[in-house]
């Protein structure tokens, strides 16, 4: 099979190599929307073959800008000649025609158009137009767009330009791009298209381990679960300028979850006959999931609560349940506590004084370390947790966690050490000043001393000292 | 006098002496108000010649942090893309010359344009074209009603043979001047001659599409690229080559194209729709004032 060339097409570039810039979108986690696909499905932009082998409907027609990427491309489906098509150029060549059943977009837009296409004047809303103006009546699109305010750029230093950042997009500038999840669907309304699913993406825009839909994660109910998922999702990322997962919590807790989304994801249509079928509320991994999902706070704002209260007999009560339970080896920032006191774990179980451990290191990052006494580092903490969890501190090993994940809670961590190391040296001038007291002290008594045994009773009490000491060893002797 | 910073004083010395190919940088310093004689050093590489790759000759030797300044928005785009960075797109040293020569003095307006400007396409200094010559003047001579001007890279105009192959054809035989190198022979009159060749004519044509017939569309020739397009010896396709062109440029191939289209593309791969103010342009090649200009 031999790509079709349609104009616009960069005959040295790759954005599945990924040596350019970010690579092809190729999570698993988007597997479970792939089913909304049918009919003739057209997929613009990179995405990894992986993903393209799980689309159930054929024919099946490609768009990439880079001719080796279309050449790869062509090889790989050379065994479905009659099914697969490749186009290779810039979007601004596809024929505007109504030609698919389905648009699949999830890199967005951003890499649709290429550098021999001159598209200073083409807006993000223009491309949209561009895209939507393939889709047959009805038909379904799977759009991705990268929240350029999301939590992976808010939290991280400006990245370095790559090859691909060659200035044909304003990015937030641009005032049809969408920045909100409501603007997103606003802007397909304005196409004829409704918003059958919304997902927001963590921790990446294009390659997400997490999707929570913006129902979900606007429903206050589930944001102890929703906050454990996003953790989980951070867990593997860049150390950034704050640790995300405590900005993520704050954000579900003022109900601006999905607008700090690092991308978003939506499943939109025109008006139909055959609606697409619904997709899942959440994909966590591979694994889609529309159960009940349990309800609650985590444990760790519990404890952190009653910390900040200084109501010691209920953080006693709360720890001393949790290390005395089946959880104790799941850190406090994976269980949902249920109203009714029902505790759900979210993670498989380390050791119990690891949990502990993180837990301490939680409140420290957090910024609650003035809560207990100094040094309030992370191995006092600990022992000082397990303490009150009614364990006995010697029985808790040392455990090293990672540095802190972040610019903000180093930053932190360099102050109180900055702190505790002034106090160490203000008691250890301390120390100095009373040793030498004493010293002076001790030299004063044992001048008095030699004075004193110069004398003439001294001489006797020595005499008779040493002549008590032989008497002594004498019967010593006669005993032996 | 204003006396010169030092590193002013080192003068006609291009970062590459590719700055001084065809005249480039003494139009520019014409633009600049500074002395288009001796123009001074350009701190970047001057792209020289319209193509399909990052604007620079193969052959270039970068030095790391040297400005590339290119001619059009297009070339800065790929270039990028090719890993290039502080690329500035100014336009192309021929629409700064037009915007500075509007009129056209040499030419009574009395007499309207004639006849053709052809450029078979030529290699460049050690490069050797193959190509059926004769075949292109029959071709030529099929598709051009009027009077014919031959214009031969100086390299095939040194060859009386070439020469006279053309002029046995009943075509004039013109070469615009020799396009300098190294620092020595430089022309700076090139591109003025060029353009006042240019404006006599109706069409401009070559066997390939490239810089001459993008100035011609924009000096108000009517273009064409048509013929043999001939090949150089051992010639490599980088960037797509000829394919590419023809995917990408194919309003401008053909005997006959859409002129007003043709125009726009000129406007656009030649820059001449974000030629830069003296003062910018000066800072960019960090030029110096001229004389009376604090």
């Amino acid at each position: 099979m031999t790509p079709r060339l349609i104009g616009g097409e960069m005959t040295v570039w790759s954005d599945l190599d990924g040596k350019h810039g970010a690579g092809p979108v190729r999570a698993a986690t988007l597997r479970p929307l792939l089913g909304a696909a049918c009919g003739r499905t057209l997929v613009a932009g990179p995405h990894a073959v992986d993903l393209l082998s799980c689309l159930p409907s054929s024919p099946l027609t490609l768009l990439v800008r880079g001719l080796p990427d279309a050449d790869y491309l062509a090889d790989r489906f050379a065994d479905h000649p009659s099914e697969v098509t490749v186009l290779c150029g810039s979007l601004a060549k596809l024929a505007a025609a109504p030609a698919f059943d389905t648009v699949i977009a999830l890199d967005g837009l951003g890499r649709l158009r290429s550098a021999e296409d001159d598209a200073a004047g083409a807006s993000w809303a223009d491309d949209l137009a561009r895209l939507v103006s393939v889709l047959a009546p009805g038909g379904r699109l799977l759009l991705g767009l990268e929240n350029l305010f999301g939590l992976h750029r808010m939290l991280a230093l400006p990245p370095s330009p790559t090859d691909a950042d060659w200035g044909d997009a304003a990015g937030e500038y641009d005032a049809s791009r969408p920045a909100s999840p409501a603007l997103l669907g606003a802007a397909l309304a304005a196409l004829g298209l409704g918003v059958r699913a919304s997902y927001g993406a963590f921790p990446a825009p294009g390659n997400p381990s997490l999707l929570l839909s913006t129902s979900l994660l606007a429903d206050r109910s589930v944001r102890g679960w929703a906050t454990a998922a996003i953790r989980t999702a951070f867990a593997a990322t860049a150390p950034a300028l704050a640790d995300p997962g405590r900005i993520a919590a704050g954000a579900l807790r003022a109900g601006i979850g999905a607008e700090l989304a690092c991308g978003w994801v939506v499943l939109a249509q025109g008006p139909s006959d055959s609606p697409a079928p619904q997709p899942p509320a959440a994909v966590v991994g591979e694994a889609a999931i529309d159960s009940d999902l349990p309800s609650g706070p985590t444990l760790d704002e519990l404890l952190l609560a009653a910390s900040l209260r200084r109501d010691m007999p209920a953080l006693r009560e709360l720890l001393a349940g949790w290390q005395g339970g089946d959880n104790a080896g799941v850190p406090a920032d994976r269980i949902v506590v249920a109203p009714d006191g029902t505790r759900t774990p979210l993670a498989p179980a380390v050791q119990p004084e690891t949990a502990l451990a993180q837990l301490a290191a939680t409140m420290i990052r957090e910024g609650h370390a003035y809560l207990w006494p100094a040094p309030a580092d992370q191995a006092e903490l600990t022992a000082l947790l397990a303490a009150m969890a009614g364990r006995e501190a010697a029985e808790i090993p040392p455990v090293v966690l990672d540095p802190a994940p972040g610019l903000r809670e180093t930053l932190m961590e360099r102050d109180r050490l900055t702190r505790e190391l002034a106090e160490a040296r203000a008691k250890q001038g301390w120390y100095e000043k009373m040793l030498q007291a004493r010293e002076a002290e001790l030299k004063r008594v044992r001048r008095i001393n030699t004075m004193l045994m110069a004398t003439m009773p001294g001489k006797a009490a020595k005499a008779s000292y040493g002549g008590l000491r032989a008497a002594k060893r004498a019967l010593r002797k006669l005993k032996g | 006098m204003v006396r010169l910073p030092i590193r002013w004083q080192e003068s006609t010395r291009a970062v590459h002496h590719a700055n001084h190919y065809y005249g480039h940088s003494h139009v520019l310093a014409r633009w600049c108000g500074l002395d288009d004689a001796d123009p001074p050093r350009i701190h970047g590489y001057l792209q020289h010649g319209w193509n399909i790759g990052d604007g620079m000759a193969p052959d270039h030797a970068f030095v790391p942090g040297a400005p590339l300044f290119v001619w059009s928005s297009r070339v800065q785009r790929r270039a990028w893309s090719l890993g290039r960075r502080q690329v500035v797109a100014i336009g192309s040293p021929w629409a700064y010359l037009l915007a500075m020569e509007p009129a056209e003095p040499d030419i009574p307006r009395d007499i309207p344009r004639e006849g053709t400007i052809y450029y078979p396409f030529h290699g460049w200094e050690g490069q050797h074209v193959v190509g059926d010559h004769q075949g292109l003047i029959e071709e030529i001579r099929r598709v051009e009603e009027g009077p014919v001007t031959i214009c031969l890279y100086w390299q095939e105009f040194r060859s009386r043979k070439l020469r006279q192959t053309y002029e046995r054809a009943g075509f004039r035989v013109i070469c615009h001047g020799y396009r300098g190198g190294w620092w020595k022979d430089l022309d700076p009159g090139f591109l003025v001659r060029q353009l006042a060749e240019q404006r006599r004519h109706q069409r401009v044509a070559s066997n390939r599409l490239c810089s001459a017939v993008f100035y011609g569309t924009l000096a108000g020739c009517e273009p064409a690229v048509y013929g043999d397009p001939m090949r150089l010896e051992g010639e490599r396709s980088a960037f797509g080559g000829e394919d590419f062109i023809q995917r990408n440029w194919p309003f401008m191939l053909g005997p006959r194209v859409d002129v007003a289209r043709a125009r726009q593309a000129a406007i656009d791969e030649l820059g001449a729709d974000r030629l830069l103010p003296p003062s910018a342009l000066r800072l960019l090649f960090r030029w110096p004032a001229p004389v009376g200009v604090s």
